[in-house]
């Protein structure tokens, strides 16, 4: 009975391992001027071109948060949109993370499985989104369709603003492989801008004439050399972040991989980003990326440089945000700029988000994208400049809790 | 902030009638008053600064400890700082939907309540003088301080700058002036002569604060 009422006692007083869970339906009103998607073989830079106007799921996402014991944490992230990808529901990351107590001023994370690398200071919502605008900028948008961490990857802070001093400072390292097509999208349809993250098991189209072509996998091993990246932080109390981080997925450009009828692309960039926040509501962040991407059919290299730099201005009044984004874009094949496989652009974003209480947020968007990419008239027979526009209405509820 | 003011009050009654006792056993003590005003750097006032008077000549024991709470709601330690007597307890509910890791790494007490909701834990107690930094190891942006002092009068500056213990026994004093958001070289401490001395004692900052935490940013943002 003793026994009984202590083991009761002891059941009372140890925490329940923790399980966090979150649901959010984002649905899009859509009015679109824009060409032929590239998920839809086109050479369009939008997700959704003309022919996908009215409403639309703009994302339907389910994460899952597990703790096990005192610092080990699983976290899922699964999302539908709804745009006949290999699998209707379908993961974004799935990782397992080891964060064990701060320590004399240091702090430690490992995380082992798929994540994004620790470079975008605007993709800083739940879901990896961006919360200024709806659409993120080339740069965030190329990493959401391209990059993902499927590996180990170790992170220690040194928390400088605890212990008295106005900077924290934070060094990153990791290990990953099934990233070896990473360029492959890069290099066929140039720079996009679009939320739509690629999912860890899902297939992605490019431009080609062929209706029914395959389309290509992204997160795939075909060379057994591992990749890495390493990537410092710096951030002052909390008004300013700056972050760099260098990528190179070490893959063999001439290993061809018929399974997914692609290469493995040897991808290297680096990528730096600044984010200021001032007291008054105010953010400016601006981020840069600057890479390189090659193939080898046949011991024969081919090289695309892409490179884009990106300025936005946010201001929040209260549940009210105002955010206007603008972005450069280059893709460079074989050092000539008027190359088909070649392109340059810009786009202005415009955005008005609204908060309503815990569950809703609205959105309204105006993106104009303006590119000329040299392989429209060769394998489109289309002009090679063209200007897109879209607007945009995002609502979206989310609902989260606890077990 | 009415949590740390019921404290403040408490502490107050605790300090008169330690003062009242002091005067009864010795005879040759008066009571008197002391203020300090404390200023930033500009010269505006140093609102929420913590102002110890620790007892150098005569040296003085510790006010009695208390039992406090450091509540955890909306993802934010509540109250921001909290300023205990040696000895004292604190107890860490957490008001929160989602669970909590609360730290602390600091010298004068290091300690970690492992990923909880509600109020599993007994309160944990403070033996050692000293700035205690608190942390969620969950939500990095979490972040409160516990002042803990074995200074028999202490308190929080009002609005004015100001603190006030209105009737203390005469004697040295050594102040001590702590401030969240303070960059100071080194710490502020001056000691002063209660009931010989002039009756408002300021203290100034010879630097800028650090600006303050940022508000209102929604909480499914990462910092």
């Amino acid at each position: 009975m003793r026994c009984a009422a202590l083991a009761g006692a002891l059941t009372m007083a140890i925490p329940a391992a923790a399980a966090d869970f979150e649901i959010a339906l984002d649905v899009r009103g859509v009015s679109s001027d824009g060409r032929q998607s590239f998920l839809e073989n086109g050479q369009g830079k939008l997700r959704y071109d003309a022919d996908h106007e009215g409403i639309q799921l703009g994302r339907l996402r389910a994460a899952y948060d597990q703790a096990f014991g005192e610092t080990f944490a699983a976290h899922v992230e699964a999302s539908v949109w709804d745009d006949d990808d290999k699998n209707p529901i379908d993961l974004t990351e799935a990782y397992l993370e080891y964060r064990p107590y701060p320590r004399a001023g240091f702090k430690t994370r490992v995380r082992l499985g798929a994540f994004y690398p620790p470079m975008s200071l605007e993709n800083r919502a739940l879901g990896w989104e961006t919360p200024y605008t709806i659409t993120p900028s080339a740069i965030s948008s190329w990493i959401g369709e391209e990059i993902r961490t499927v590996g180990l990857e170790g992170q220690i802070d040194w928390l400088g603003t605890r212990l008295g001093h106005d900077f924290d400072l934070q060094l990153t390292a990791a290990v990953f492989g099934w990233n070896d097509p990473a360029g492959t999208m890069v290099a066929s349809h140039g720079f996009a801008f679009h939320d739509r993250q690629t999912l860890l098991f899902g297939r992605v189209g490019i431009p080609q004439t062929a209706p029914g072509a395959p389309k290509k996998e992204l997160f795939y091993e075909i060379d057994d050399r591992p990749g890495f990246y390493v990537g410092a932080q710096a951030r002052y109390l909390d008004r300013a972040v700056l972050n760099v981080l260098h990528y190179d997925n070490r893959a063999d450009p001439s290993v061809f991989e018929a399974e997914i009828n692609d290469f493995a692309w040897l991808t290297k960039f680096d990528a730096a980003a600044l984010r200021v926040e001032t007291g008054n509501g105010w953010t400016v962040l601006v981020q840069a990326l600057d890479g390189e991407t090659y193939i080898a059919p046949g011991g024969f290299w081919l090289e695309w440089q892409f490179d884009s730099q990106s300025a936005l201005v946010a201001k929040r009044i209260g549940a009210h945000m105002l955010a206007a984004r603008y972005d450069e874009f280059a893709v460079k094949f074989m050092d000539d700029r008027n190359a088909p496989g070649s392109e340059d652009g810009h786009a202005w974003a415009l955005a008005y988000t609204i908060e309503r209480g815990d569950h809703w947020r609205f959105a309204l968007e105006w993106l104009e994208v303006t590119s000329d990419v040299r392989s429209r008239p060769v394998a489109l027979g289309e002009p090679a400049l063209a200007t897109e526009t879209k607007i945009e209405l995002s609502a979206r509820y989310t609902l989260n809790g606890s077990f | 902030m009415a949590r740390i003011d019921q404290a403040t009050r408490v502490l107050a009654l605790r300090a008169l009638g330690l003062a009242a006792l002091m005067l009864g056993a010795a005879p040759q003590t008066y009571a008197t008053s002391l203020t300090v005003k404390a200023l930033q750097r500009d010269g505006k006032p140093l609102v929420g600064a913590v102002i110890t008077a620790e007892g150098v000549a005569p040296a003085l024991p510790p006010a009695p400890p208390i039992k406090a709470i450091m509540d955890q709601v909306n993802l934010a330690f509540v109250p921001d700082v909290l300023v205990l007597p040696l000895h004292s307890t604190v107890q860490f509910p957490n008001s929160d939907a989602v669970s909590h890791q609360v730290y602390s790494f600091s010298s004068a007490r290091k300690f970690q309540l492992p990923l909880y909701r509600g109020k599993p834990y007994p309160p944990v107690s403070f033996e050692q003088p000293g700035i205690v930094t608190l942390g969620c190891n969950i939500h990095d942006n979490m972040l409160a301080y516990i002042v803990v002092t074995a200074a028999p009068y202490f308190g929080r500056t009002d609005a004015r700058g100001e603190w006030s213990a209105p009737n203390i026994s005469n004697g040295k004093y050594r102040l001590r002036v702590w401030h969240p958001l303070a960059s100071e070289p080194k710490d502020i401490e001056q000691v002063v002569d209660a009931g010989a001395g002039p009756d408002v004692v300021e203290i100034r900052l010879t630097r800028n604060l650090r600006p303050p935490p940022l508000k209102d940013r929604p909480h499914s943002w990462d910092y």
